[in-house]
């Protein structure tokens, strides 16, 4: 609710230096550019091109008009075959110019977007080797913004760029003939456009400072809109309507207010620059006139520079064009950039396998720790798990349970101390080779837009049998096979939805078709009815996976199939044994045990 | 209900939506009228400095050319001013209108049941304020300067051409008839195309977005070969599908130099064989060449401002579809204030169903003496929501009425009935401001001295000290910064500000650690003491602690009275009760 009205001031303020912006946004380009030569080769070679059919078609126009417009209609000459050539030499140029806009636009597409698929992809190859520790710190909403639009922006300068390098081509270009055909007159076109140029550079830097604004409160309106419409039923039964109407009015209308500022700004200098082309034009034919009566030049020569600055106008806009668009790849870069210079990278070692077969064992030396900056959230943790056992952590909220299980599957790497599966650190083994022995199931279930089938075996390759054998064993088969198009039905976000329980039965699956060693369960069966849970950890510890169990528990009833638990609190195990024992032994874990079991039996009980 | 309406009857239906958007139109067309006159003039002064100062006598007349330059320069600085203007004008008129018109919608989605019943139709709201109304104001903007510039750049361009030589100027205005059709049926193709690529697009986004929000998923399952892979191609693919689609747009786009080319090309080979007798002098013709390439951009335009039209007409049908949605939940007009004494309530034969079909609640009647303390149980589904939200008003009955101090619900005053009638859903939700603020909202203009007391009034005094910042602390978007437990006590708090008469709540479901716990029933506990209360229980314990159970099933109130005699009466209380008491046990 608070208002930031400083944001989109304190952007224009922090505007940087136009000498800075060039320089960057070459730098940029040039990047870009090393990276795609060829094609922008291409788009300015038929940028060149076009300019080139400019000047020429201006030339022949200046020639049509002394060879053959003036001697019929003002001379009375008789028609000759000049006229079949300059109507030729018309169409061809047309061809020509046109040929130009096919290659350069093809070119700069390309580029573009070769430029902006191998950002994205190399994004997410970055985001998917970085430190989880380092994602859980960023919002998903801001990571996807990065790949999704800033990587995007970031190439929009691309697709005006090689037009502009054209169109510089055929402002030097201009003033040349002009200057050739008549030196006062070169003068005139070249302090005529230049100045045209300059004011919409100019215009283009005021403003573009301004569009930054434009984009922040359009942030502020959306974010308005998605507070008050997802707090609506807060905002009636307190009867606040009017207010929110009136907090988003006020953001409605600060922007308003920031578009008619850009308005009344970019129609000035756009009024300026739009009227400059024409008031050469009519210097030019002013003094040509004069020029003329000296026998310094033709009529046609005249008609040449008339048309020539008539042709030029527009593609003499793409050069402030660029500027507008350099700006915002720029700023849309650097967040990119930021993301891509992250050096949190996962070290892998090499290890292809455990090279045990069976349950796994995992051990942590006492001095296991793990903290972000200065708080420590696991301290001198000392845990040694037989292979084959079932475990289960327990503590209150906050204790350390879920970072402790993530650490294990090697999710994160803690601060100091070792974790060894089977007697060897998890930091030795090789990128995909711990995903074989572990498999890690956390509450939140993630599925993919894909087939049930294509979920479950993610990233393995699994026969139909695995991948039924696994649903079976987590309870998911039954629901499965009741689903429209039982294992080929498609989940995901725009798929068929399924219950809460029903999803971490197929994240149950997705981990047990592949055979896991050690198998690690953050609460992922707190959806699931406490029967249906305890039926599936029973066939667990019977089946053929051989099998070592660690679980994040909250139920007594899981905490019952354990073989052993481990009391976590504030970060340190507090008690480690049979529930019996901890029971007797440690009374922060016996209260905690009476508050699970009098709230399970209360909504038991009201349901 | 609108699936049939035109672009155009959309597009008309703006202007009377927003009756400010005629407003000072005609100006600005006449502006921008005479702003054109700067291109169209320059073809003129060519034809009449060449025609006139250069060829029409024997000496090159410097002097009059001077004079007709000065008169020229004159004229653009005039249409200069006046299209920079009309652009101005039009930015600012439609930049006004939509920031009406997006107001005008929010408040109306306020007063639609929708907003609250439906959740997953919330995105799509929210884009009927933001995306939906940017589309129509792109269009006012750039379609309409558009349109503007390029019908008075083509009706000038036309009549100079007709004073200079009618033949010349038919031969250029079918031309550009034939290149205006043929471009419509290309943009049609092009259209298609665009299609694809969109279905690219969103294949691409789904793919990027899932690598992201599943990249704990995909680390714990060492997927990011397969991962990555899913990326690239689905990247690949748009990048393709964009490739082939714009080559094909430039091949169109370049087809304009051809055509204006050619056509130029055709004017010059006529122009010279009609010949001098026709009356045609060389600069006419000279400004025939300059008067194609007017009149060949603004057509391109033209259908390109065609294409935005059909998009911001998407877009305002969208926004109409709102504005004609009833509004479910009236303030009633001339609505009477609830009595100034302790509140009862009445409810007779209250059924509810959604339009969709489904019953929810059937034939419920009880009425609850002032200062009772009532608690609702049954199972999920069994409709005691739904009975608390019309109670409440925030859902208005299929039939029967509710009564709120002897007055029908739908005859309060809002005013009065959100004033005296308090509602603390199970998940309250939070703004993202500090705690303070948030209470704040349940009374505005309460002093920070005023929300410290109430904390103290429910003894949280302690919960709100140990935040980082007291009661200044943040709660982050949507609350997130607070867990779901301490999110319910800055709810209540929030409740507890305006000292509702009747209060009604619907109990947290999610578990809290025990000390929260405490905290959270002393609070309500606090909270509903000595006021008309209606509890949505959870947990048999607030049941047992209630002056009088209701108990809802499959829709129905099955069973009303006190704690101790349903549970005596064996019916359905009573064997949720024994559940409870077994589990307990264990």
């Amino acid at each position: 609710m608070g208002g930031d009205e400083d944001v989109a001031s304190a952007i224009v303020s922090d505007a940087p230096r136009l000498t800075n912006l060039a320089a960057d946004g070459a730098r940029l380009i040039g990047r870009f550019v090393r990276a795609h030569p060829v094609s922008f080769a291409i788009a300015v070679f038929g940028s060149f091109n076009f300019a080139a059919a400019i000047v020429v078609s201006a030339l022949v126009v200046g020639r049509i008009t002394d060879d053959v417009i003036v001697p019929v209609l003002d001379g009375g000459e008789p028609i000759d075959g000049r006229l079949r050539g300059a109507v030729i030499a018309l169409a061809l140029i047309a061809l020509w110019k046109a040929i130009g806009i096919v290659i350069r636009r093809s070119g700069a597409t390309w580029m573009q977007g070769r430029t902006q698929a191998d950002l994205r992809t190399r994004l997410i190859e970055h985001l998917l080797g970085l430190e989880l520790s380092w994602i859980r710190r960023q919002s998903t909403g801001d990571l996807l913004a990065v790949s999704d639009s800033d990587a995007g922006q970031s190439t929009y300068v691309l697709g005006p760029f090689p037009f502009a390098s054209g169109a510089f081509m055929l402002l030097i270009g201009s003033i040349v003939i002009v200057f050739l055909i008549d030196p006062l007159l070169g003068v005139i076109t070249g302090v005529g456009l230049i100045t045209k140029v300059v004011v919409d550079i100019t215009g283009a830097w005021r403003t573009f400072a301004r569009f930054e604004g434009v984009q922040v409160r359009r942030g502020e309106t959306s974010a308005v809109a998605h507070e008050s419409i997802d707090g609506a039923l807060t905002v009636k039964a307190l009867g606040r309507e009017d207010h929110e109407v009136e907090r988003f009015a006020e953001v409605s209308l600060r922007l308003r207010d920031e578009l008619i500022e850009i308005a009344r700004r970019f129609t000035l200098y756009d009024a300026v620059q739009d009227a400059l082309p024409p008031l050469t034009t009519v210097a030019v034919l002013v003094v040509g006139a004069s020029r003329i009566d000296v026998g310094a030049m033709s009529a046609g020569d005249l008609a040449t520079i008339a048309y020539l600055l008539s042709l030029i106008a527009f593609p003499l806009r793409l050069i402030g064009f660029v500027l507008w668009e350099v700006s915002g790849s720029l700023a849309a870069y650097r967040r990119v950039e930021q993301v891509l210079q992250v050096d949190d990278s996962v070290r892998y070692g090499a290890l292809a396998t455990a090279g045990a077969a069976g349950a796994a064992g995992l051990a942590s030396d006492g001095s296991l720790t793990f903290g972000f900056d200065d708080d420590v959230v696991l301290s001198d943790i000392d845990i040694d798990i037989e292979p084959g056992e079932t475990v289960a952590i327990v503590g209150p909220t906050g204790s350390g349970k879920s970072t402790l299980v993530t650490l294990f599957a090697r999710l994160w790497d803690p601060t100091a101390g070792t974790i060894r599966l089977d007697g060897r650190d998890l930091r030795d083994f090789a990128r995909s080779a711990l995903a074989g022995e572990v498999a890690f199931v956390g509450q939140d279930v993630f599925l993919f837009d894909d087939t049930v089938r294509g979920n479950i075996s993610f990233g393995v390759d699994a026969s139909d049998h695995d991948v039924i054998e696994a649903a079976k064993l987590a309870a998911a088969h039954d629901f499965i096979t009741e689903l429209p198009d039982g294992y080929a039905t498609r989940l995901g976000e725009r798929g068929t939805s399924l219950s809460g329980g029903q999803r971490q039965r197929i994240a149950l699956a997705r981990a047990l078709v592949r055979r896991p060693r050690l198998l690690i369960l953050d609460d992922a069966t707190s959806a699931v009815d406490p029967s249906i849970e305890t039926g599936i950890l029973v066939r667990l510890k019977e089946s053929a996976i051989p099998s070592t169990v660690v679980l994040v528990a909250y139920r007594r009833s899981s905490i019952a199939l354990a073989d052993r638990v481990v009391y976590l609190e504030d970060g340190k195990v507090l008690g480690q044994g049979t529930h019996d024992e901890l029971v007797a032994s440690v009374p922060g874990y016996a209260r905690l045990i009476r508050a699970y079991e009098e709230d399970a039996a209360e909504r038991e009980a009201a349901r | 209900m609108n699936g049939e309406m035109t672009t155009r009857a959309a597009l008309r239906r703006l202007f009377t939506e927003i009756p400010g958007l005629g407003r000072g139109l005609l100006l600005t067309a006449g502006l921008a009228m005479l702003g054109t006159g700067l291109q169209v003039a320059i073809p003129v002064v060519v034809q009449l400095i060449i025609d006139i100062d250069i060829l029409g006598g024997d000496k090159v007349d410097v002097a009059s050319a001077v004079r007709r330059g000065g008169l020229a320069v004159l004229a653009m600085v005039v249409a200069s001013f006046a299209r920079r203007s009309a652009t101005f004008r039009l930015s600012r008129l439609s930049a006004a209108a939509l920031a009406e018109l997006r107001i005008k919608v929010f408040a109306h989605l306020h007063r639609l049941s929708a907003l609250h019943v439906q959740a997953e139709r919330r995105g799509a709201l929210v884009a009927r304020v933001t995306s939906d109304i940017y589309r129509i104001q792109d269009f006012m903007e750039w379609g309409g300067m558009g349109i503007m510039i390029g019908v008075s750049q083509v009706v000038l361009a036309v009549a100079a051409m007709l004073v200079y030589r009618w033949q010349l100027a038919v031969l250029v205005v079918l031309g550009v008839t034939i290149y205006g059709l043929a471009l419509l049926v290309f943009q049609r193709i092009l259209g298609r195309a665009h299609d694809r690529v969109r279905e690219r697009v969103a294949d691409s986004m789904s793919a990027l977005g899932e690598s992201i929000t599943g990249l704990p998923t995909v680390r714990a399952y060492g997927a990011e070969g397969p991962t990555l892979h899913r990326v690239r191609s689905a990247v690949d693919a748009q990048f393709r599908a964009e490739f082939k689609t714009y080559s094909l747009g430039s091949a169109l786009f370049s087809s304009a130099e051809v055509f204006a080319g050619g056509l130029t090309a055709a004017v010059v080979g006529v122009g010279i064989l009609l010949g001098p007798d026709s009356g045609l002098t060389a600069g006419g013709l000279i400004a025939f060449l300059f008067l194609v390439n007017l009149l060949v951009q603004p057509v391109q335009t033209l259908v390109e401002t065609l294409d935005t039209a059909q998009a911001a007409g998407a877009g305002m049908r969208k926004v109409i579809g709102v504005l004609d949605t009833p509004v479910d939940l009236a303030d009633p007009v001339d609505g009477a204030g609830l009595p100034d004494r302790p509140l009862d309530v009445a409810v007779r034969d209250l059924s509810f169903a959604y339009p969709t079909g489904g019953t929810v609640l059937q034939d419920v009647s009880v009425s609850i003496a002032p200062g009772r303390r009532v608690a609702v149980v049954g199972q999920t589904g069994s409709g005691k929501t739904t009975f608390a939200k019309l109670v409440v008003r925030l859902l208005d009955p299929s039939t029967g009425v509710v009564e709120i101090g002897g007055i029908p619900v739908d005859q309060v005053r809002f005013g009065s009935l959100r004033a005296r009638v308090g509602y603390v859903p199970q998940e309250g939700f939070l703004f993202d401001t500090s705690v303070a603020e948030n209470i704040r909202y349940g009374k505005p203009g309460v002093g920070d001295d005023g929300i410290r007391l109430a904390f103290a009034d429910l003894g949280l005094t302690e919960w709100v000290e140990q935040l980082p910042d007291g009661i200044h602390t943040q709660v982050g978007e949507g609350g997130s910064q607070l867990s779901a437990g301490e999110r319910q006590l800055v709810a209540l708090t929030r409740a507890w500000m305006s000292q509702p008469d009747l209060l009604v709540l619907d109990e947290a479901t999610s578990a809290v650690d025990p000390a929260l716990e405490v905290s959270l029933r002393r609070a309500i506990d606090r909270l509903i003491s000595g006021r008309t209360s209606i509890t949505i229980a959870h947990r048999l314990s607030t049941a047992e602690a209630s002056d009088e159970v209701l108990v809802f099933d499959h829709g129905r109130l099955v069973e009303r009275g006190h704690h101790r005699d349903l549970v005596a009466a064996g019916g359905v209380y009573s064997s949720m009760h024994h559940d409870w008491m077994a589990g307990t046990r264990t």
